[in-house]
């Protein structure tokens, strides 16, 4: 097993490194000039032959790639060429934002596909799976960015119960635990949940379902246990794999979460996303990607360790 | 998002009557057939909407702008633009089963390749296919299909470019598990045994037993597909206005949410309709080819 | 990474949280704050030089700096002319007219409290034009050089009197000197010393001050920095010591917040959780209103037209063609479409305005007229005339691109045009704009429809209507070509005294006006919307407004 793990630890380097040649070279294939969102449209070429050359886009790709890749391993991605405000700083601060967001709604995910799916894994073929099921098919198939929308008309437009966006009534910076600032968290955390909570429940029910139909449980059950410690086994054998996939959807969560951000305001990575995206400020956007992607990386890596930590027989 | 590495069922050496057999436990599946239907509808609405006798989707008019739903002559109401919503979100679904069913179709046929290649060869050529996938795995699917798409700028073919690339990786990998079990079973030591030549084996074992699962699993990406793709055009990063097109009907109806929240909340509803259909019938045709049930 | 503040808090917060519900009201704020949500994506640019177009100078330019001339925003009747600013009064040289001199305000104080004398305006003019100095930024050459093209170098004569230099003789400089804003010399020089000294390379320091300054700014204008947030927030407050004591703050702080989506303004003001947002949606305007919320709009130096294609072949070579489409559309007709959201155009400036010139051809709606122009050069409802336009369907400040084309499609319909329409991306059509009517990605179209700002007389006019602006050099795509005009360009620029330019300007208006290059229809009104307590706002006609005179009750 100590074995496995060491292979494992060292897999994520060379994947790290391609990781970051993938970030890279995406950033730099994209057409258009790195430096629109500081040029006027109607620069002159002296002008952007000068300010190519004080950015360093006259470099060879490969000598740029060299020089960000020593900075990125020392935590410096260079500087954002729309906000001149260092790469890092503004990573630092979304990710925070995104972070909290994303264990909200894995957590509300979570709890819910838990729920749902040990009572459809009990109740297996009655109604209540029936409808369990159903929830997790919806769960799964909703466009989340829409959901998000209907949630901000029924409870924003027409209800007037919650914010409709941003992250709380000043800024990030300010964030309190109190119900003047988490009332900007629901909505967005809940739309954000529905994937997880419909994959939860998935996975939850089939687990169950099969621990229950085993022999042993039967042979538990005549031994005179009671439907308490009946429950107890159950969830000592699902909770490994429920908290692997959880433990995934996270991951999914830190770097899906574009979508949720634009139709909510929220001030986290994927709004940085977005913002790099359109203005074109590469430093920014390679950044951005390369730490979310590690992020996803490392929480693989964790999965996979948790997993072979729990059930030595797993070694894939 | 949705995980893409889901497991799939293996289908152990069908007899001659398998496929009938899927095809009569499938009609006998309610659910599946309803869900059969109802794609049907909006998929052939889609190719033959200019015969349907829709409005112009592409007429708008100031003056007839956000009418709501059940106006006469309008009936689900006009958008932003006053433009017919009906004729839009039907027109819409060209754009957007498009670039939904698309790129499956190309992961589905690459990532087979790939795959069935790595696992049949084995060896550097399993190594080179299968780490170079795990490099694109290791990026979260929004993020990997944003962040191409994001490069490539905005536009239709690119969406679908990297929605490609974000599908591949995943069906290369169950190609590949799937090809490396088959290849192990005995009926395929038995075929070559008797004399039967690499190519036969691949076509007639290999392929019989591997496509399956990996088709099953291709449709099970359809729906991650339609609400990724629809996605890209919600952020401004696939489909162009004025071209009707679901996502992007979300997205420029949103100004609209204070107006005619409904209206605005219509193109989503398509989207969610098509990816529920495509997520049962993927169920559906998954536990009908799975024969240990 | 690290793990944040953030997540820590989120990890202890989740577990607090959930035992605390309970409502706690909403931040209570002073009586003076003004909550403004701006439609930028992000916090313009604070560090002087703002990026976010015109948005950047309203709000984190003139609010926090002042230029050496500045708009005159007193008046929402009066066209908004270029007044005095940090300088008093300025000339050109009697024999070298490159050479400027202007006279400074004495006693003006920097926000941080050093004095504003020559030194400072050569040291903000070189932190743009002298790549050799210390202190400039390539960061924010972009926005400025453009909007100043001529001005080449400054030189101090005394501690008041500071001389400039252009490349060539040019009499709009005063006009382009209100895009650069004067940042504080002494402020940037303490940042600078305290930028940590394992930073070795000048350069680099310098990058840094510059960071640290736009954290924390320091200018000249009526407000001056307190908070800043990146992305989210920006809050300025009164600045007391303000040089010009009529103009010194009503409000006590004004709290900036972007917010790109139109819905999401629209429901932050109906919600409370600001006081102001720039550009509703038009659709919501009337629900706005049935809220009591009070909507302020005013004509802007804006103009929504079709520039028209001169090159061989084009239906618009005949000027009774170009001034019959002028004369057919029902601009007042479409206003009322638009919910009142525009002025109709009759020209590039409005009637009034210093550069007007009192055209002999004027622009209304006058179907009657336009058919018989259109009778003398040959057409009828027999024989329409074929025009194809090249357009959008959306973009910035393209207003409703596709409804109001349709429209001028349905009012040019009566006047025997046929006119159809070539929408395409609105980028590309931006960039279409450059490569002129005879290129192949005008795909035959004999007009193209980009808007455009008319503040500064060469965005204004000098770029379509002089031959030499023609492409890949400007903006002039239909290769409108008249010596005439040519003569009346150079006249402009080289007419020094400001009233006698500014008759230049007038007599080239007037012209293009009688000789229609361009089918004018509306100006853009920079609609913004505000709570019943915001009080005291004057709605300029132009893209700025004056925040101090602005208080709430």
């Amino acid at each position: 097993m100590l074995v496995y793990l060491i292979r494992r630890l060292l897999y994520v380097v060379p994947i790290a490194l391609a990781v970051s040649v993938v970030c890279f070279s995406l950033v730099h294939i994209a057409p258009g000039d790195p430096l629109v969102s500081i040029l006027p449209p109607d620069a002159s070429l002296q002008l952007v032959e000068q300010m190519r050359k004080s950015y360093g886009f006259d470099q060879p790709i490969p000598v740029q790639f060299g020089i960000w890749l020593g900075k990125a391993i020392q935590g410096d991605f260079g500087t954002s060429i729309a906000t001149s405000r260092p790469v890092s700083q503004e990573i630092y601060k979304a990710v925070g934002n995104t972070l909290m967001l994303a264990m909200a709604a894995t957590l509300i995910g979570f709890t819910l596909g838990c729920f749902f799916g040990f009572v459809a894994g009990y109740f297996r073929d009655t109604w209540i799976d029936r409808v369990a099921v159903t929830v997790s098919i919806l769960g799964v198939s909703v466009p989340h960015y829409w959901l998000g929308m209907v949630l901000v008309i029924v409870f924003a437009v027409l209800l007037p119960w919650l914010p409709p966006t941003g992250a709380g009534p000043g800024s990030s910076a300010d964030w309190a635990w109190d119900w003047a600032h988490m009332q900007y968290l629901i909505l967005p955390a809940v739309t954000m949940s529905v994937i997880p909570m419909g994959i939860v429940t998935r996975t939850v029910r089939a687990l169950v379902g099969d621990i229950l139909s085993q022999e042993f449980v039967d042979a538990l059950r005549a031994k005179g246990l009671t439907d308490w410690g009946v429950f107890q086994h159950v969830v000592k054998n699902a909770a490994p794999t429920a908290l692997t996939v959880i433990g995934l959807q996270l991951g999914y969560l830190l770097g899906g979460s574009i979508l949720i951000e634009t139709v909510f305001s929220w001030p986290g990575t994927g709004s940085l996303l977005n913002a790099a995206i359109f203005q074109r400020d590469l430093p920014l956007l390679q950044g951005t990607i390369l730490v979310l992607a590690m992020f996803f990386v490392v929480l693989n890596l964790l999965v996979d360790v948790a997993q072979t930590a729990i059930d030595p027989r797993i070694r894939r | 998002m949705v995980s893409l590495a889901e497991p799939v069922p293996l289908i152990i050496a069908p007899s001659r009557g398998y496929w009938a057999s899927v095809g009569q436990r499938l009609l006998r599946d309610k659910v599946t057939m309803v869900c059969v239907v109802i794609l049907l509808t909006i998929i052939l609405a889609a190719i033959f909407a200019p015969y349907l006798g829709l409005a112009d989707p592409y007429r708008g008019s100031i003056i007839r702008r956000l009418r709501p739903i059940g106006t006469p002559g309008y009936l689900l109401g006009t958008d932003e633009q006053g433009r017919d919503m009906l004729a839009r979100l039907i027109y819409g679904g060209r754009l957007s089963l498009f670039i939904g069913l698309l790129p499956v179709f190309n992961a589905f046929v690459i990532g087979s390749l790939l795959g069935i290649t790595a696992g049949f060869v084995g060896g550097k050529v399993n190594a080179a296919i299968m780490r170079t996938s795990d490099v694109f795995l290791a990026f979260p699917s929004v993020l990997l299909a944003v962040a191409i798409s994001g490069a490539l700028g905005a536009g239709i073919l690119n969406s679908i470019v990297s929605l490609t690339i974000v599908f591949v990786p995943p069906i290369a990998r169950i190609a590949e598990s799937v090809t490396t079990q088959v290849r192990s079973l005995d009926f395929v030591d038995a075929a070559r045994a008797s004399g039967a030549s690499s190519w036969t084996i691949i076509r007639v074992h290999i392929l019989n037993n591997v496509l399956g699962p990996i088709f099953v699993y291709a449709t099970s990406l359809i729906s991650v597909s339609m609400i990724l793709g629809a996605g890209l055009s919600f952020l401004g990063l696939g489909t162009k206005p004025p071209e009707p097109e679901w996502g992007l009907m979300l997205n420029t109806l949103r100004t609209a949410i204070y107006v005619q929240p409904w209206i605005a909340a219509l193109p989503g509803a398509m989207i969610f309709m098509v990816s529920i259909g495509f997520n049962l019938v993927s169920d559906g045709l998954r536990s009908a080819m799975d024969v240990r049930r | 990474m690290t793990i944040s503040k953030n997540f820590r808090r989120a990890l202890l917060g989740a577990a607090i949280a959930v035992a605390l519900p309970g409502l706690v009201p909403e931040m209570a704020w002073a009586q003076g704050t003004l909550r403004i949500a701006m439609t930028a994506a992000d916090i313009p640019r604070t560090l002087g030089q703002p990026d976010q177009g015109f948005e950047g100078n309203r709000f984190t330019g003139i609010p926090m700096y002042d230029g050496l001339t500045q708009w005159d925003l007193s008046s929402a009747d009066k066209a908004s002319v270029v007044i005095p600013g940090l300088a008093t009064e300025w000339a050109v040289d009697a024999t070298d007219k490159t050479k400027w001199t202007f006279k400074l305000r004495p006693g003006v104080k920097f926000h941080d409290g050093s004095t504003f004398n020559a030194d400072a305006v050569v040291w903000n003019v070189e932190k743009v034009l002298n790549q050799n100095a210390l202190h400039f930024d390539a960061s924010q050459v972009g926005v400025t050089a453009s909007r100043m093209p001529t001005l080449r170098t400054a030189r101090k004569i005394d501690d008041m009197t500071v001389e400039m230099t252009t490349a060539q003789p040019d009499s709009f400089l005063p006009i382009n000197l209100t895009n650069l804003f004067m940042a504080s010399p002494a402020h940037w020089q303490k940042l600078f010393e305290a930028v940590p000294a394992s930073v070795s390379d000048p350069k680099q320091r310098a990058a840094q001050a510059w960071t640290a300054f736009a954290a924390n700014a320091s200018g000249t204008g009526p407000f001056k920095m307190d908070r800043f947030v990146p992305r989210e927030r920006l809050e300025v407050v009164k600045f007391p010591d303000y040089w010009d004591k009529p103009k010194v703050a009503k409000l006590d702080r004004i709290v900036m917040i972007p917010m790109p989506e139109a819905s999401a303004r629209t429901a932050a003001l109906l919600s409370g959780q600001v006081d102001w947002i720039e550009a509703p949606a038009p659709d919501a305007v009337a629900q706005i209103k049935s809220r009591g919320f009070q909507i302020s709009a005013n004509a802007q130096p804006h103009v929504w037209p079709w520039q028209f294609s001169f090159a061989e072949g084009s239906p618009w070579l005949d000027k009774r063609v170009r001034q019959a489409a002028n004369l057919c559309v029902d601009r007042e007709g479409m206003k009322q479409l638009l919910a009142g959201l525009m002025e109709p155009a009759v020209g590039t400036v409005a009637p009034g305005h210093p550069w007007w010139g009192n055209p002999s051809f004027q622009i209304k709606y006058d179907p009657a007229a336009a058919k018989k122009l259109m009778a003398e050069a040959g057409y009828s409802a027999a024989k329409p005339i074929k025009v194809k336009t090249q357009t959008s369907a959306s973009g910035s400040g393209q207003m409703m691109p596709l409804p109001m084309n349709e429209f001028i499609q349905q009012s040019l319909k009566e006047c025997f045009f046929d006119v159809e329409l070539d929408v395409i991306e609105w980028n590309t059509l931006f960039t279409n704009w450059r490569k002129g009517s005879k290129d192949d990605s005008a795909r035959g179209s004999h007009a193209i429809n980009v808007t455009y700002a008319a503040m500064d007389p060469f965005f204004a006019m000098v770029r379509f209507l002089d031959s030499k602006a023609a492409p890949p050099v400007s903006n002039n795509w239909g290769y409108f070509n008249m010596p005439e005009f040519d003569a009346l360009v150079a006249t402009a620029r080289s007419t020094f005294d400001a009233g006698e330019r500014d008759k230049a300007l007038a007599k080239l208006h007037a012209r293009s006006v009688e000789e229609a290059p361009f089918l004018w229809v509306a100006h853009d009104v920079g609609p913004r919307a505000m709570a019943p307590k915001v009080k005291g706002l004057v709605q300029p006609k132009s893209w700025f407004i004056d925040l101090t005179t602005v208080y709430i009750q």
